[in-house]
């Protein structure tokens, strides 16, 4: 897996990630929709980490500059 | 082809100048269970690059000074060698998709792209540990939270994994378990 991320897109995408745990399995929103706010934030976390999303190698695209 | 060094440092300096090929020397021992690991594939790669690339092991325990000079503090450790001079090293048990990428590199006589986590790899890696691990404390460690700590916790050593004794050790043996699976 290539990175295809720029540092900064790595971050915010992890602050996400990190911010809709937290709504989803703090307590912020309960029941059904959190869990599902939650799951959904594992995507930006996961490829914010990994610095590689799967949509911009499909695209042949990124914010990481060669 | 893998061959035998000569018994000082002055020899094998002067037999590293004169090699008209890029030389991996890796340094060994008989008792070194990861050496042994990574001997296969250390093998494979010296037969496979025949003639472009040669491999010349050295027994640490025979040959001490030789590490000192070199400043070899653990075994098994490659260094690569082009004209006399050290390209790149490579200290610990290594998979053989790295052995690969080692000799790839000495054959085209530049350093091979760096292994390691870099540091802002290793800062996001381990904030979001602690974060996800502290939304773990938040919820009390009890049932589905209990395994949020295990994802923040793998999260947090997902930073420092290639740093942990443990871990090189575990990986290397299974990595030479598989490599022994394929070849039976």
């Amino acid at each position: 897996m290539k990175v295809n991320q720029a540092n900064w897109e790595r971050i915010a995408r992890v602050v996400l990630g990190i911010v809709m745990l937290y709504v989803g399995f703090g307590g912020v929103v309960a029941g059904t929709l959190g869990t599902v706010i939650a799951v959904i934030g594992l995507i930006p976390l996961l490829t914010g980490l990994t610095g590689w999303c799967p949509i911009y190698t499909l695209l042949k695209t990124g914010t990481k500059k060669a | 082809m893998a061959g035998e060094t000569g018994n000082s440092i002055t020899d094998l300096m002067t037999r590293l100048q004169s090699n008209p090929h890029p030389v991996v020397v890796e340094f060994w021992a008989p008792w070194c269970a990861p050496c042994r690991a990574i001997e296969p594939a250390l093998n494979r790669m010296g037969e496979e690059f025949s003639g472009k690339v040669d491999l010349w092991r050295i027994n640490a325990d025979e040959q001490p000074d030789v590490l000192r000079s070199l400043k070899v503090y653990g075994i098994p450790t490659m260094i690569m060698f082009q004209g006399g001079q050290e390209i790149a090293r490579r200290a610990g048990a290594q998979s053989p998709g790295d052995i690969l990428k080692f000799f790839q590199a000495a054959e085209a006589g530049e350093a091979p792209p760096a292994r390691t986590l870099t540091l802002f790899d290793r800062l996001l890696r381990a904030g979001t540990g602690l974060a996800v691990l502290g939304l773990a404390y938040q919820g009390g460690f009890n049932g589905f939270y209990l395994l949020l700590a295990l994802v923040g916790g793998a999260f947090l050593f997902s930073a420092l994994y290639d740093r942990c004794p443990i871990w090189r050790a575990l990986s290397t043996r299974v990595q030479s378990w598989l490599v022994g699976s394929e070849e039976n």
